[in-house]
């Protein structure tokens, strides 16, 4: 009988769980979508075939493990108990990897994390600069749990906090703690959780509903995925003590479509927990009952926005209504709705388990507890990394991300997805909470971090943002359906070389009426992309208008591609990866490129070896000029 | 009429024999076969005379494909058996004896149509095609006993749908309104018209769409749930389904097509049997993914949402795939690629059509 109907029966559980992790070695293979994309899923059937090779079964297991972080180790496997971490682990590494196990012949050098600035290799997991200035409250048992495995989730202390609160605090208290400690929403707007769930609480209607917003729609941002995928129960134990608080008796979970492997995870986990006990009726014998629901989201942006994710739940189209009357008192089916983000539940079970004051010792005044960063684009170290709020930016992009690479120069870093903006080199030290990014022009959001280098321009960056949102903007409310639009146009003619003196403006004071009339947050905040890279970098909005130069040379219009002859050694790589035959060769053996026929994809200058560097990028306004003086135009100016 | 024969009608019968070739050149036999199978017929190839006599009777094919040059039964004798056989049975000949003799030898032996090998594709559509009409036309004439038990059948279900106050005219324009659904399914995606294929298909697609249905309780507030089911099932979302759908759960049809023009995850076309999906997360944007997307684009020659008139490959770029680290990134089928260039692109692509070709 697995029914667990008592706390006595769970913590008798806990103890059989801990003696059989400890009764082995483990091998934890990473099984992010990072790392399976790189292979993952061959290495850890590997490591299992050689463990059955050798008949190690009873020494050594295997465990298949949500996301650990380090991306960019791909594919990563740590061993358990001494924290050796390898990176870059491919099948044929199965044999050594067991041979270095416990007392056998040490760690495998070569898979161990090359340290760039002193030349030295570290062996274990914390030591590594990615992880040691980390703070990973929520993200550390991403190692050490199978997600398909209730048991792990309880060995590394699982459903404690359920169980302490089912039985020795009354929802109250438990409301009580979670205001104490001042969470704040990770979901992007950082309101205090624990106000919205009172505000539920004590609105009419029954029943009561809560909700999990895993549709994370924020492109180049994967924190709750992961978080869904790795450690499904953290984030269910997080929703059962928030309904016990509020008094709800049903939950959904809403889970972004693009994501199948973080909801079979949570399936999994809703599976297990009730086989349990730990979901339905009378949970651990306290009398309180709770079950859930996943709603599969469809692919939408907006979404994530929580009136058009409650209309999305009851079968309509997702799109935002006026909040005159909030969702946490009018939500799903008109009833009393609590809709918090995936991190916020998930840090929930930490707070009752280890006391609002242990959670407000990490974090800045306005800012509590630690904040999951999906830090990408130009960094060294792409990865999932785990900070206590209030550790400046540097920190966490120099530091963690190791900074950027190929010896190139930060520009600049963007948060807060397509409602954030950009933030300066020159802010750097800014200490990263929800206070200090707004005031930056910037905001938290949901975590999105996205690094750019001198090559990011920052007009291309404003229009792939605005781009971005035209196709999401429902089109329900107009300031926000036309005014990005315009927006749109104006930047689709900077980036073109066809700016006009005075579209500045005119984007100042769209973004200023947008602000003010748009229906929901999605209209309101859609200007700040633009709003940000106009103040800190607006002379490369006036490059682009009056010398027609995009100097990071992305927008297409403005740049051409040339061969330079001092430097071709005529290989012909070039020629054989154009996709449209834009490279001619001449009979003495000369390449050059048709410019009437090149649709600048970049192919030429990715096959030209390093070693000649024979493709540049030039400005196009300097290709024109050359044909000029070809056909005897010399001096005359575009 | 034997008793096996009645089972066509019934829903579990497994699908009548379309073709069925009689040639001891397996290469020939083979090649025909694939053209037909191709268009959708079902084929049967026996490699001798006798084989092929048996396997007539015993499967009732529409066409029978016959080369009278084969070893064993003599093939114009073995001709001669079949048509004599009296059943619904259409002989065709092909033959690489071109000669006037034997052309009017098999006509005189009661051969529908002749064909010169090695057999022109157009033709042997064209010919298989009459001959499969002809044979729907005799089987029916030759099934008397067959009519009255569909009779009944009809009368049954015409007997519930009154007892539902749903007159006659309903129905038949309900059943009307299905096969010009079913007859622009087929036209959609380029087959050739076949009433009763056509209807059998889009008869198995709404009993799938029913199940998909049932699992969720036909609950409406579960529509998005269903839709999404549906995409993944069939790729898209046929238009016959979504009218069924709409009839079931009871919610106006252009509510359904608000949702579905709503959300990114359904698409209203046939998407092709491969998928190339270009990341446009922000990560992979600013380390290049439109450099990458114009290169799988003219690598492919089609452009983002676009599949190829073969249905083979569909081009579309996604909003952020979770693998930042590997950006620029593209995921084709199931496998995920960093910055490929155009030389791995082309052998990708070049691998694919070799595993159509001989699939
Ligand atoms: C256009 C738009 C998109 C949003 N997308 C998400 C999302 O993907 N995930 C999320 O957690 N919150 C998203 N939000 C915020 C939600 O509306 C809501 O504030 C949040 O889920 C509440 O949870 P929290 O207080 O725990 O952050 C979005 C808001 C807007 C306006």
């Amino acid at each position: 009988m697995k029914r667990l109907k008592t706390v006595a029966d769970l913590e008798k559980l806990r103890a059989e769980a801990v003696a059989q992790r400890n009764a082995k070695d483990w091998l934890e293979v990473c099984t992010g979508s990072g790392c399976l994309a790189c292979g993952a899923e061959a290495v850890a059937d590997a490591l299992d075939g050689e463990i059955e090779k050798r008949g190690l079964g009873h020494k050594v297991g295997v465990r298949r493990t949500g996301c650990h972080g380090f991306c960019e180790g791909a594919p990563l496997v740590v061993i358990h108990p001494s924290d050796t971490c390898y990176t870059k682990v491919q099948p044929k590494h199965a044999a050594p990897i067991i041979d270095g196990l416990g007392a056998g012949e040490g760690p495998v050098r070569d898979l161990l994390y090359l340290d760039e600035g002193t030349g030295e290799r570290i062996e274990r997991l914390q030591d590594i600069p990615f992880y040691r200035h980390q703070e990973r409250v929520l993200l550390g048992d991403n190692v050490r749990i199978d997600s398909s495995s209730i048991l792990d989730y309880i060995a590394v202390g699982g459903y404690g906090a359920l169980a302490k609160a089912l039985s020795e605090m009354t929802p109250e208290s438990v409301l009580h703690e979670v205001k104490k400690a001042n969470l704040r929403g990770r979901g992007g707007g950082g309101f205090p959780a624990g106000r919205k769930w009172e505000t539920t609480r004590n609105a009419p209607g029954e029943p009561k509903y809560v909700i999990v917003n895993a549709d994370e729609g924020d492109p180049g941002a994967f924190m709750d995925g992961s978080l869904l995928q790795g450690n499904p129960h953290s984030v269910l134990e997080g929703l059962i003590l928030g309904a016990y608080a509020i008094g709800a008796a049903e939950g959904f979970i809403y889970v972004r479509q693009e994501y199948p492997l973080a909801r079979k995870s949570i399936e999994i986990a809703i599976e297990q927990a009730r086989e349990y006990g730990l979901l339905g009726r009378n949970i651990l014998g306290s009398g309180f009952s709770f079950d859930v629901v996943i709603h599969r989201g469809a692919g939408a942006f907006v979404s994530g926005e929580s009136s058009a994710l409650m209309s999305a739940i009851e079968g309509r189209v997702g799109e935002p209504r006026p909040k005159y009357v909030h969702t946490s008192e009018k939500g799903l089916w008109g009833k009393p709705s609590c809709l918090n983000n995936v991190e916020t539940w998930a840090t929930v079970p930490h707070i009752i388990d280890k006391g609002a004051d242990w959670f407000r010792g990490m974090g800045t005044e306005g800012s509590k507890g630690t904040k999951i960063f999906s830090l990408v684009g130009k960094v060294k170290n792409t990865g999932l990394v785990e900070v206590s709020m209030g550790i400046p930016l540097r920190d966490i992009i120099f530091k963690i991300g190791g900074g950027v690479p190929d010896g190139k120069s930060f520009k600049a870093v963007q948060t807060g997805g397509p409602s954030g903006g950009v933030i300066p080199a020159a802010l750097l030290d800014l200490p990263v909470d929800f206070d200090e990014l707004t005031k930056a022009g910037s905001m938290m959001g949901s975590g999105g971090m996205i690094v750019m280098d001198e090559n990011t321009c920052m007009v291309d960056t404003a229009r792939y943002y605005t781009s971005f949102l035209a196709h999401e903007s429902c089109g329900k409310c107009v300031p926000c359906r036309e005014g990005i639009r315009q927006m749109l146009a104006i930047l689709d003619n900077i980036a073109a070389g066809k700016g006009r003196e005075g579209d500045l403006e005119i984007l100042e004071e769209l973004a200023e009426f947008m602000q003010v009339a748009s229906l929901c947050a999605l209209g309101q905040s859609a200007p700040n992309p633009v709003a940000s890279t106009l103040k800190y970098f607006r002379e490369e909005y006036e490059e682009h208008i009056r010398h027609g130069r995009c100097r990071a040379g992305i927008c297409t219009a403005l740049i051409a591609y040339e061969i330079d002859q001092e430097k071709c050694q005529a290989c012909g790589a070039c020629q054989r990866n154009c996709p449209v035959d834009a490279i001619d060769k001449s009979e003495a053996g000369v390449f050059t490129i048709v410019h009437e026929k090149c649709i600048k994809c970049g192919a030429c200058l990715k096959a030209c070896p390093a070693k000649f560097g024979a493709v540049v990028k030039v400005p196009a306004g300097a290709v024109l000029r050359k044909s000029a003086e070809e056909i005897g135009l010399a001096g005359t100016s575009r | 009429m034997n008793s096996r024969r009645m089972t066509v009608i019934g829903p579990e019968a497994s699908p009548p024999l379309d073709v069925l070739i009689i040639d001891d050149d397996a290469a020939s036999a083979e090649a025909c076969r694939r053209i037909l199978e191709e268009d959708g017929y079902r084929v049967a190839v026996a490699g001798d005379g006798e084989q092929g006599l048996r396997m007539a009777e015993a499967d009732n094919p529409s066409v029978v494909l016959l080369d009278p040059e084969i070893a064993g039964v003599a093939g114009f004798e073995a001709l001669g058996r079949l048509a004599e056989a009296a059943s619904a049975t259409v002989p065709v000949v092909m033959t690489g004896k071109g000669t006037v003799d034997s052309a009017v030898e098999s006509m005189r032996l009661g051969a529908h149509d002749y064909l010169a090998k090695p057999v022109n594709p157009e033709r042997l559509l064209e010919s298989v095609r009459r001959g499969v009409e002809l044979g729907r036309l005799r089987r029916r004439a030759h099934a008397p006993r067959m009519k009255q038990d569909l009779l009944l059948q009809a009368l049954a279900l015409l007997e519930e749908a009154y007892s539902l106050g749903m007159g006659k005219r309903t129905l038949l324009e309900e059943l009307a309104g299905l096969e010009t659904e079913a007859k622009r399914h087929a036209q959609s995606l380029g087959r050739t018209w076949d009433k009763g294929r056509a209807i059998a298909e889009i008869r198995e697609d709404l009993l799938q769409a029913d199940a998909i249905m049932r699992s969720y309780g036909f609950r409406k507030n579960a529509l998005i749930q269903t839709l999404l089911d549906v995409q993944e099932k069939f790729h898209w979302l046929p238009r016959h389904i979504l009218e069924w759908i709409s009839g079931r759960l009871d919610v106006p049809l252009r509510e359904i097509y608000g949702i579905v023009h709503f959300y990114e995850a359904f698409s209203l076309e046939p998407r092709g049997r491969h998928s190339f999906q270009v990341c446009t997360g922000t990560a992979c944007h600013v380390r290049g993914s439109s450099e990458l997307l114009s290169r799988v684009s003219a690598a492919l020659g089609l452009q983002p949402g676009q599949t190829d008139s073969r249905l083979t490959y569909t081009l579309e770029t996604v909003h952020c795939l979770g693998c930042c680290a590997l950006a620029p990134v593209i995921q084709i089928d199931s496998d995920y690629y960093r910055d490929p260039d155009r030389s791995r692109l082309d052998k990708i692509i070049k691998t694919m059509q070799r595993e159509e070709a001989q699939a």
